[in-house]
């Protein structure tokens, strides 16, 4: 794999789409052991290893063969030079909580991964066809579980109270990156974020029902440079290891 | 909630094998979680699952019986060892 060179702008766009994944990743592997049934505890862990693979993949991108330095690049930051979204930097919830944000973060993933399929960084492109496949089934996995509860009134009313709490955090997903106009002009992405949010909306109200939109909440992300205020502890947890010895080559 | 039987296939001549079973509440679970529990180290590359209840059974009562008919266990084990004892009896009169 090589290192691509990239302007900062593009850098930048790439690495939001990498830090989703891997903050993403990493709250799905937080259910192993906890989830609601055994084999559930399987395939959302499974799912989160994947998300971790898509970070992966751009990582090495971005840093390098080099294990220490995507390491660094993953792990070593300060806060501010993160460019994920607040939506997979909040932690706590319930199962609800989980299972309505895996679907608001794969229905987003595929329609952001989509944007890079013609794009004129090959070593980008390339990737959009392993990462869409697995996205696919992410979703129908969660659309499953949703299908299954949506029916149960005491599991809908559960639901519902997680859409209206995350729904704010989800739209913030396609809050544009610093520099996008720029990422778009080089034919890196084909359009800006904001143009998949009518698609998106669309998706929300035929899996959920009616939205206000224009009464949600807004949500500060300063261009995906403040961070949530459960980024700390999720960022402590995902050190641990690392700090014991961030010179480690695994 | 439902059990569902779950086989697996590797794309060449192998047969269908049983992998195991999967509880789920529906069809489309019951594939998503034998996938996750059952093919997620490319353990195959086709998979059938079967709801428990649409299997024919035979019961112990009905197939059992024929365990107890080794007459019918063709096996070629008396012959042989008939022939063999005719070899040796023309071998120590010769």
């Amino acid at each position: 794999m090589t290192t691509v060179d990239v302007a900062p702008e593009v850098y930048g766009y790439l690495l939001a789409l990498a830090d989703d994944e891997h903050l993403m990743g990493q709250q799905h592997t937080e259910w192993i052991g906890v989830a609601p049934f055994l084999e559930e505890d399987m395939a959302l862990a499974s799912i989160g290893q994947d998300e971790l693979g898509h970070a992966a993949l751009l990582y090495v991108l971005l840093a390098g063969d080099d294990d220490r330095a995507v390491d660094a690049l993953a792990l070593g930051r300060d806060p501010a030079d993160y460019r994920s979204c607040h939506l997979v930097e909040a932690s706590g919830g319930g199962w609800a909580f989980a299972l309505v944000r895996h679907w608001f973060h794969d229905t987003a993933e595929e329609l952001r991964w989509g944007l890079l399929a013609g794009s004129t960084l090959t070593e980008v492109a390339d990737l959009v066809g392993l990462v869409e496949r697995e996205e696919r089934y992410h979703r129908r996995h969660a659309n499953a579980l949703l299908d299954a509860l949506l029916d149960v009134p005491d599991a809908a009313a559960r639901i519902g109270e997680a859409v209206a709490e995350l729904l704010p955090l989800a739209v913030a997903q396609f809050e544009a990156p610093a520099g996008e106009a720029a990422v778009v002009a080089a034919g890196v992405a084909a359009r800006p974020l904001a143009d998949l949010l009518p698609e998106w909306r669309h998706q929300v109200v035929e899996r959920f029902g009616a939205v206000d939109w224009e009464g949600l909440a807004t949500v500060d992300q300063g261009g995906r440079t403040r961070r949530h205020a459960d980024f700390g502890p999720l960022m402590a947890r995902m050190r641990e290891v690392y700090d014991l010895d961030p010179a480690a080559v695994w | 909630m439902r059990v569902y039987e779950v086989f697996l296939k590797k794309d060449g001549k192998d047969e269908f094998r049983h992998a195991g079973s999967i509880e789920a509440a529906n069809d489309e679970l019951a594939l998503l979680l034998a996938r996750e529990n059952y093919a997620r180290r490319a353990e195959g590359d086709r998979m059938w699952i079967v709801d428990r209840d649409d299997i024919v059974v035979g019961d112990d009562e009905f197939v059992a019986p024929n365990a107890d008919k080794p007459h019918r266990h063709n096996d070629g084990r008396r012959v042989a060892e008939r022939r063999r004892a005719q070899r040796e009896d023309r071998g120590s009169t010769r």
